[in-house]
């Protein structure tokens, strides 16, 4: 059953000028998505594609400038509104930056448990409780809830940040590159760790990260997003056995491999990321695109369906085949 | 904490002493005495008398109790004020933040000592008239205080999350943005009371202030200026006692605002300096052979060595990668070979043979030569490295120009070379006009701009995306290939080095554990680490496993084998400090590696 379904939402920052008003800057432009309870959505793409953008909007912290989000069959009630705040329990957000991500001032005991003391009346002692069992569930000692976040390692607070988010019970997760800024040794730690709850607490997991290999073992589909757009939806093994959109062929062959064997030619793509005040018509990759052709600058591709699951907003993707 | 002692101690003195004034066996302090006026010293009055013949030192304590009890009202009442309406404003934005804001700046607009005087002529002079004058004054400040830290702290991303948690509005200013703006306010309270004292004892010296006969300072040094020539102490004992007040406020409150902190005080900073590029290349090849280099920081608790032991070397036109955790100590050794270690580390052991000449021994001037020249380095984070005041061209020409003088248009031709899409206007440009990886290919061009025999790349290309990081590694293999400039590249990514690295040094702890050709290095890794590590590495068919653990801190090296706690394969025996063993021209760090390579 879905949980989170949104129809081509799309989020538009109005420009500032000083003298006149700028051009708004499309961050987000008709993403769809379909998140069910237990299902794991990775999010791909470089920096500045929208991928942050999209979770905050799943999340509701963004109204959307167009489209319609529901979650759990409801629609998105607008931000800050008692009924928006209610329903905060049932979603949580993991953050890529370890350190900024906590309040320095606070032990962790209270900011895990202000998800706890929020969205119910508990005591405190029932709160220290489910705090420690947070603790332990996150794989931490449950006896440091006192400590203050300098106390721990990266890979630790990125713990603490997990057992927050869970504090009131969420249903959907969205984490936002939690581990991109993690040595390689505690990655790992993390990601399991986030699949160990996916499984064992049911939760739909939206996993946003500029690593394709990251989200390889942990989710179940990915979309490849470029300038704001998805390029390239599919299951996991499909969408790395035959990426089918010239843009997840150069993120893939550019994702440096250990092993000789799994490297391919490396794609340099030339030139620079769109503006995002400015896109170009038609296709937005075409400008840095090796295939584009004319009929690429007409309109946008459409999401077209392709065999194995995977969906190619490319018009070319079946010459390229 | 210690910090607290001397000045609470102080305050705490002059507070109590304020304020315990009746009780104290004190002579009033405006009953007149005209026989004894001006007296130096007389039995009971230790400061002697004042012009009309008033105990001083009664005078003084006296005198505290209003010119505290303002300062501190007028402080309090402006901080609560302030920081509400600065809370308001940043966070709501819109009309709350006109409203303070364009209030705040209002206030600010009218001359202080001015808007006192209008305010004191309107109501009449008198205390409460004083209060209310210098919590207006001292309120734009903590307005603007708490609406700047606002600003930057709701930025932040645990503001974020408490709001995704649904905390209402009022939990989110009290409980966790109040305690981050805590710090600035503090000090701001400080300053204010500081100040408030001082401005009162000058409202009150022109009769402005507290009405006479009530003692305060202001009024005392007022009085005393009359008869400064007969009697100069008069206007010392006032002066002195504002002075330590003021001083011991001050104090008090910087301490507190780092005791408020439980970060505590923060670490010094890594201090950078920019490379200098230098000098033409002589033709020989070079080699980079360094030998046994030991880095010390003296810490408060003692030494810590950040790298030990660290023996490698570079050929011409080969890259050796260097990768490990963080907190490895492999930036350091760079920064050694470099002659560029920050003033609290030095280098305590070892050789870096570089051209014939010693590195970490050499003088700063040769070094400085080299540096650039011969030898050129390029950092992590491209936007901190550049000047961003200057256009990129004049950054490039000074490169060059550092050492030699620069062909007019070279600057363009080296961002040509770094493969810079229209160079001609990029070279006008300042470096915030351009992306990540543009600013790290000018890095590039700036430190190839003297044609370099040995490259030391710091994570080039860690802060930059996959596709733009594989367009940078192209280009550092051509520049190699071309000139057969050596490299150390200096990464945590094991994927970068299995593409890019003829050898690999792996570290852990401050140690090289394993060295060796990188394809035999990562089909047969000897180590346990480098095996875990590897495995790491979301690549291939299996799950990555991590490692558990951290890295431990460079204060609490296990005693043994440094990696033996995170250590799969740990035994008894691991407790001895394993040598480096070479063989078959790799190096290894394990006592038990032959029983995992068989």
């Amino acid at each position: 059953m879905t949980l989170v379904q949104a129809e081509a939402i799309e989020k538009t920052f109005a420009g500032r000028g000083f003298f006149r008003a700028a051009r708004g800057v499309r961050a987000v432009a008709g993403v769809d998505v379909a998140l069910a309870r237990g299902e794991a959505l990775g999010v791909v793409g470089e920096s500045g594609s929208g991928k942050s953008t999209l979770g905050r909007l799943l999340l509701g912290l963004l109204p959307v400038s167009a489209g319609r989000l529901r979650f759990d069959g409801a629609a998105m009630p607008a931000p800050d509104t008692a009924a928006w705040r209610a329903l905060r329990a049932r979603m949580g957000i993991v953050f890529q930056d370890p350190f900024g991500s906590l309040d320095a001032r606070r032990n962790i005991g209270a900011q895990i448990g202000d998800g706890i003391a929020i969205h119910g009346h508990v005591s405190a002692g029932e709160r220290a409780t489910r705090v420690a069992g947070l603790l332990a569930q996150v794989g931490l000692d449950p006896q440091r809830a006192g400590a203050f976040p300098h106390e721990f390692s990266g890979g630790q607070r990125q713990r603490i940040g997990i057992a927050r988010a869970l504090a009131s019970g969420p249903e959907f997760l969205v984490a936002d590159e939690p581990v991109s800024a993690l040595d390689v040794s505690i990655q790992a730690q993390v990601v399991r760790l986030l699949g160990d709850l996916r499984r064992d607490l049911g939760l739909a997991l939206l996993f946003i990260s500029h690593d394709l290999l990251v989200v390889r073992h942990l989710c179940d589909r990915v979309l490849v997003m470029y300038a704001g757009r998805v390029m390239e939806e599919g299951p996991v093994a499909a969408l790395f056995a035959q990426p089918r959109h010239p843009y997840t062929r150069a993120l893939l062959s550019a994702t440096p491999m250990l092993d000789p064997a799994r490297r391919i030619a490396r794609i340099i793509l030339p030139g620079e990321p769109p503006s995002p005040s400015n896109p170009p018509s038609g296709c937005v990759f075409r400008t840095r695109c090796a295939h584009a052709i004319d009929a690429c600058a007409g309109s946008v591709p459409a999401l077209r369906p392709m065999e194995q699951g995977q969906s190619v907003a490319c018009i070319r993707a079946k010459d390229l085949a | 904490m210690r910090r607290l002692v001397w000045p609470g101690l102080v305050v705490a003195v002059i507070v109590l002493v304020a304020v315990l004034a009746p009780l104290l066996p004190l002579p009033d302090p405006v009953v007149q005495d005209v026989a004894h006026r001006l007296a130096p010293w007389l039995p009971g009055s230790f400061l002697g008398r004042d012009e009309f013949g008033r105990d001083v030192l009664s005078r003084l304590i006296w005198g505290a109790r209003s010119s505290l009890a303002v300062a501190f009202a007028a402080s309090f009442v402006a901080a609560v004020a302030g920081t509400a309406l600065g809370l308001f404003g940043g966070w709501f934005r819109g009309v709350a933040e006109f409203l303070a804001i364009r209030g705040a700046d209002v206030l600010l607009c009218f001359p202080p000592i001015l808007l006192a005087l209008l305010v004191v002529t309107l109501m009449g002079p008198g205390t409460g008239t004083l209060i209310f004058v210098l919590s207006i004054l001292y309120l734009p400040g903590f307005i603007r205080v708490a609406y700047a830290e606002v600003l930057s702290a709701r930025a932040q991303d645990y503001v974020e999350a408490v709001r995704a948690l649904g905390a209402p509005t009022g939990r989110i200013l009290l409980r966790t943005l109040l305690p981050n703006i805590a710090g600035p306010v503090l000090v701001q309270v400080s300053l204010a009371v500081a100040a408030a004292v001082v401005l009162e004892s000058g409202l009150s010296f022109l009769g402005l202030g507290v009405v006479p006969p009530t003692p305060s300072w202001g009024q005392m040094i007022r009085g005393a200026r009359a008869t400064m020539e007969q009697a100069p102490t008069l206007l010392l004992w006032p002066c002195v006692t504002l002075t330590v007040t003021i001083l011991a406020m001050n104090l008090l409150c910087d301490a507190l605002r780092d005791a408020l902190d439980p970060r505590g005080a923060a670490p010094p900073r890594r201090l950078l300096d920019r490379v200098l590029p230098g000098l033409l290349p002589p033709p020989a090849p070079a080699l980079l052979a360094v030998q046994g280099l030991t880095v010390e920081i003296a810490t408060p608790g003692g030494i810590i060595r950040p790298v030990e032991d660290l023996t490698f070397s570079v050929t011409a036109g080969r890259t050796l990668a260097i990768v490990g955790e963080s907190g490895s100590g492999k930036s350091m050794a760079a920064l050694a070979v470099m002659g560029l270690l920050p003033p609290a580390a030095r280098v305590a052991a070892g050789s870096a043979w570089f051209d014939g000449i010693d590195l970490l021994r050499a003088p700063e001037p040769a070094l400085r030569r080299l540096r650039g020249g011969d030898m050129a380095m390029v950092f992590q984070d491209p936007m901190s490295s550049l000047n961003p005041v200057y256009r990129i061209a004049d950054q490039v020409t000074e490169a060059i120009a550092a050492h030699r003088s620069p062909r007019p248009d070279e600057a363009v031709a080296l961002l040509t070379r770094v493969g810079i899409a229209d160079p001609a206007r990029r070279a006008r440009a300042y470096p915030h006009e351009l992306s990540g990886g543009m600013r790290q290919r000018v890095m590039i061009a700036m430190a190839i701009a003297n044609r370099p025999r040995l490259l030391i790349a710091d994570e080039p290309t860690t802060a930059l995306d996959v596709t733009v990081q594989a367009a940078i590694l192209d280009l550092l293999a051509d520049l190699r290939r071309e000139g057969g400039m050596g490299m150390v590249l200096i990464t945590h990514s094991l994927g970068v080095v299995a593409e890019v690295g003829d050898e690999v040094a792996v570290m852990y702890a401050a140690q090289i554990v394993e060295r060796g050709p990188v394809g035999e290095v990562f089909a047969r890794p000897r180590h346990p680490y480098t095996r875990a590590l590897l495995a790491a590495v979301p690549d291939g068919e299996h799950e990555a496993e991590g490692i558990p653990g951290t890295v431990p801190r460079p204060d609490a090296w296990p005693p043994g084998c440094r990696f033996a706690p995170r250590c799969a394969h740990a035994r008894a025996i691991c407790a001895t400090p394993p040598v480096l063993e070479v063989v078959d021209g790799r190096d290894i760090r394990c006592l038990r590696w032959r029983e995992f390579s068989a």
